[in-house]
């Protein structure tokens, strides 16, 4: 059987256009045109992959090049060929498999979301030597004092109280965490404490004076010890890496500004990750609250001051509207945390 | 289509010009297809096919990219680009974890990458540039790594030094280097002076930041009361501004130095006719983000053909001869000056 098909020649060596015709004859391709004659083996030439709308090559010996659009006839001529992308040609071709597809991105990336990346994070967070994640933490909290915070102003003798306090918590935990506790006055961040990776916890004075008394300060400490166990600090940042990895693998190709435009998505993921995490370290302080011998039931209490002291301070805001004072967000006790409604109610139910 | 419109003066040989407008015949449901196909399989083979995937893409753009109805052609081999990638990974690896284990060997390795990067920026442009071919005739990227050095960390000290003044200088110095050892086969690009036009278009853009910055100023601060609801909700606010305010600085920025390379360049017989405009790419990125948001990012597809259809559209080659008398390269000489080795890292640098 003879296939033929109109082709461009092009020899290679200038750019010179040739409109020619092609045709096989037993294992070789007949090139004609007006000054080109050629007589090709067939096993000489290579071709290129189909794709949609693309003219095909036809590498020849010595540099020369056939373009067609007969995708039917060289597919005929070449049934062998690129076997791999032509299968992914047919993939491409149909909506079908399209759909498929959409699927299976969809499928990997809410299970990425939900389940992979959470889950190597916790992985590699796991793996990685304490060392490092003292580092870390140390250069967390030298980052804080230069830009937020200032050293507390409460007098040592509640200083010491409070790390006793910690001290209680941590006493006989297992685990290789040096517990450390950084008080600082910081701007904007109102009553709050966090955990940072290795065990250092800083807590604002504003949360020590809110706490009426040593057991509610150790039902903050607890949920804090829960967030360095569980390594959520790490985790979080891991986890917001991958997550930014991920979505500029999806949208990167468009976007020319994919640093700001990643950001979006990252921090909402973020939040999301945060409140599982608020969880599991509540989970964690009621369980250790009752092992020390306290109650869950301080923590639903200066979880109900925090929320007072919050609606306080939104309502003088409100009525001096110049008097905010660089509101943080990334440390708000508040903000990133499940309803607290809701945790009080945990927490009341743990007793 | 023959014109013979244009002023005499600046072009003399007006009379035997022809104007040869960039088509782009690329189709969103078609890219659509391939992009997700592209996904799904770079999943599926756990990142494996990412250099197919990236292969089969460019070679779409090329061939849909065409002037006097001939396409371009992309012929870099996904093999090469795996191994550049594995390479590549490998050594992001080895960068990161040496960070806190070797100190040592991280500096060093910080030092030898920052040292590799004129090389490395001059290989990728020459990998690309030796991969892309339009009527059978390959490009060439000749760079001298002694002026590149020169221009990104003489003229970068210098700039420090004269406190940012000699900054566009640095910039038009870069582009120059990047655009003007190109080749179509034998035919170098030549550029203009682009130094001066770059100082006026920086000027601008310094008196357009004026403003922007008191727009982002004051509609943030009118935002201020959503700290107050949700701050999850007031950073998204604040991201939302800062990019719908950067963006007219961004899209004035990028047509502007884009027209003015374009305009500058000749090559051979040819020039160039770019006219993109900063308020067109602005609601281009602008409608892209938000419907990239809302679909998340299955409006990807979309986004990028777009954008590219209204930058072909812009453009117009105009040629003085036929375009028929390009003449390639030496092929003995491209194989000997190792060009090949770029294929070991590949990396893509825009200007």
């Amino acid at each position: 059987m003879v296939t033929e098909f109109d082709a461009i020649y092009y020899d290679g060596k200038t750019s010179a256009r040739m409109a020619v015709h092609a045709r096989t004859a037993g294992s070789v391709l007949l090139i004609s045109g007006a000054n080109v004659n050629l007589e090709v083996p067939f096993a000489e030439i290579s071709v290129d992959a189909g794709i949609s709308g693309v003219r095909r090559t036809l590498s020849l010996p010595g540099g020369a090049q056939l373009q067609t659009d007969d995708h039917a006839a060289v597919d005929t001529l070449f049934p062998h060929v690129n076997r791999l992308e032509r299968g992914v040609h047919k993939l491409e071709r149909y909506w079908g498999y399209a759909f498929g597809a959409v699927l299976v991105v969809t499928l990997f990336s809410w299970w990425g979301l939900t389940y992979g990346l959470p889950t190597t994070a916790k992985f590699v967070a796991r793996v990685m030597p304490a060392r490092i994640e003292t580092l870390i933490g140390e250069q967390t909290l030298h980052a804080i004092d230069k830009s937020f915070c200032n050293p507390s102003a409460l007098d040592a003798a509640r200083q010491n109280r409070l790390r006793q306090d910690l001290a209680m918590v941590t006493a006989g935990l297992n685990d290789h965490y040096t517990y450390q506790l950084e008080l600082r006055r910081c701007r904007g961040a109102g009553p709050n404490a966090f955990a940072l990776p290795g065990g250092t916890i800083v807590m604002t004075d504003a949360l020590a004076k809110l706490a009426e008394n040593d057991q509610q300060i150790t039902a903050v400490l607890a949920h804090e010890v829960g967030h360095v166990r569980h390594q959520h600090g790490l985790r979080l940042a891991l986890q917001g890496a991958g997550g930014a990895a991920l979505i500029t693998a999806l949208a990167g190709d468009a976007v020319s500004i994919t640093g700001i435009a990643v950001m979006l998505p990252t921090l909402l993921l973020n939040t999301g990750y945060s409140r599982e995490f608020e969880t599991e370290a509540d989970t964690y302080a009621f369980k250790r609250l009752k092992e020390i011998g306290s109650s869950p039931k301080y923590f639903a209490e200066i979880l109900q001051r925090l929320e007072a002291a919050h609606a306080a301070e939104e309502q003088t805001a409100n009525k001096d509207q110049h008097d905010k004072s660089g509101h943080s967000i990334a440390f708000d006790y508040l903000s990133t945390h499940p309803a607290t409604a809701e945790r009080i109610q945990r927490a009341l139910a743990a007793q | 289509m023959e014109t013979s419109s244009e002023g005499a003066g600046a072009h003399p040989e007006a009379d035997s010009q022809r104007r040869y407008p960039v088509e782009f015949t690329a189709k969103t449901g078609e890219y659509f297809r391939i992009w997700i196909v592209n996904l799904a399989l770079t999943i599926l083979t756990l990142g494996i096919y990412s250099a197919w995937a990236k292969v089969r893409k460019k070679r779409y753009f090329y061939g849909h990219t065409r002037i006097d109805g001939e396409g371009f052609e992309y012929r870099a081999n996904p093999v090469a680009i795996l191994k550049g990638r594995i390479i590549a990974v490998g050594l992001f690896a080895i960068y990161s974890l040496t960070e806190n284990f070797q100190p040592i060997l991280h500096l060093a390795l910080a030092f030898v990458l920052t040292v590799a990067i004129p090389w490395l920026i001059v290989r990728s442009l020459a990998f690309n540039a030796y991969n892309s071919a339009y009527r059978n005739i390959r490009f060439h990227f000749r760079g001298r790594y002694g002026e590149i050095i020169k221009t990104l960390f003489w003229y970068g000290l210098l700039t420090v030094l004269t406190l940012g003044l000699l900054y566009p200088y640095m910039k038009s110095r870069l582009a120059r280097f990047i655009m003007g050892n190109h080749h179509y086969g034998e035919t170098k690009f030549e550029v203009g002076n682009l130094a001066r036009r770059y100082y006026g278009i920086y000027l601008k853009g310094l008196v357009l930041l004026v403003p922007t910055l008191i727009f982002m100023g004051i509609v943030i601060a009118m935002g201020m009361p959503l700290f107050k609801i949700s701050k999850a909700g007031a950073v998204i606010f604040v991201v939302l501004v800062l990019y719908g305010s950067l963006l007219p600085l961004f899209a004035y920025g990028q047509s502007r130095i884009n027209n003015l390379l374009w305009n500058s360049t000749t090559v051979g017989t040819l020039r160039f006719e770019s006219r993109l405009r900063a308020r067109d790419l602005m609601g281009l990125y602008f409608t892209n983000i938000i419907a990239i948001i809302c679909t998340l990012a299955l409006a990807t597809p979309w986004a990028v053909v777009r954008t590219m259809r209204y930058r072909a559209r812009k453009m117009t080659m105009v040629s003085t001869a036929a375009l028929d008398n390009f003449i390639a390269a030496e092929s003995a000489q491209v194989s000997a000056t190792g060009e090949e080795i770029g294929e070991m890292f590949d990396i893509d640098i825009g200007w």
